[in-house]
């Protein structure tokens, strides 16, 4: 649960992120994505974008992904044709993209959490390790658009 | 018509200058800074020339100047006070837009967002402007 007075059950954190996933898809991308029934493991999830949230909220917003995948979503964020899969506009949309959900994410919270600060983006290419055991209570969901998978993490 | 775009995100530069494409408006030149400081020499820079600006765009949340900042800084500086300015953030708390506003913003567009919905902020600014 959240680290506030009033905790806000599980399914409610996942339906908010289910959500702001599918805006953020529909609205700047003019892709439909969906949350996978299970949680899927994606072994190279390499690209790695985080946004922190203070205040009300401390935790993270975690989106990690394949260099393939976060390269299929630069180029449908930017309306053009074949990014490099290390061109640095990659690891920009994969920050932006990480910026949205957690933003959109935030503004379907209640009073006191939605006035959490976020963070700006920051964005590595050195997966997940260090992360999964750095905080308490997470919740992973794995998403998919045209067949390219990317996770999402809500940790507090 | 002249526009000038602040974003830390070269991408969402690229994003945002290409719905006000889709909007209809024809942009002759787009002016991008990655920064509230970049965006007021940006203005210093631009002053006196003939065909002025008509639209300024900026994030919220930008390192080394935020939008608020920039926005209060262009006030106290008086750096094209009479072009209309919206906001573009993932930051849309009432707070926020209340504070944006009295330093001088005219419209406010929350992230994500639909080139429908900026033309429907921005073009009416345009006009009045």
């Amino acid at each position: 649960m959240l680290a506030t007075e009033n905790p806000t059950p599980q399914n409610e954190i996942v339906n908010r992120l289910d959500s702001a996933v599918s805006e953020v898809f529909e609205m700047m991308l003019a892709r439909s994505c969906n949350p996978m029934d299970e949680e899927v493991s994606i072994i190279d999830g390499r690209i790695v974008a985080r946004i922190q949230f203070t205040g009300a909220i401390n935790g993270e917003c975690i989106l990690y992904a394949s260099s393939a995948t976060a390269a299929v979503t630069a180029e449908a964020l930017l309306g053009t044709a074949s990014s490099e899969p290390c061109d640095p506009m990659v690891d920009d949309a994969i920050g932006e993209l990480c910026n949205m959900i957690a933003g959109g994410w935030k503004s379907k919270l209640e009073h006191p959490q939605a006035g959490c600060l976020i963070s700006v983006p920051a964005v590595s290419r050195e997966g997940l390790v260090g992360l999964e055991g750095k905080f308490g209570t997470k919740f992973s969901r794995t998403y998919s658009f045209q067949g390219n998978l990317f996770g999402i993490m809500l940790a507090f | 018509m002249r526009a000038l775009i602040i974003d830390d995100s070269a991408v969402m530069r690229k994003v945002i200058e290409r719905a006000l494409r889709q909007a209809g408006l024809e942009l002759t030149e787009v002016l991008q800074a990655s920064n509230g400081e970049e965006a007021l020499q940006a203005l210093r820079d631009d002053g006196g020339k003939p065909n002025s600006l008509a639209l300024i765009l900026s994030d919220i949340n930008m390192p080394v100047m935020d939008g608020l900042q920039f926005l209060e800084q262009r006030r106290d500086e008086k750096l094209a006070v009479d072009v209309p300015v919206v906001m573009i953030t993932t930051e849309g708390s009432e707070p926020l837009v209340l504070r944006a506003i009295s330093a001088g913003a005219q419209g406010y567009i929350c992230k994500p967002f639909t080139a429908e919905q900026v033309k429907a902020r921005v073009v009416p600014l345009l006009r009045v402007a």
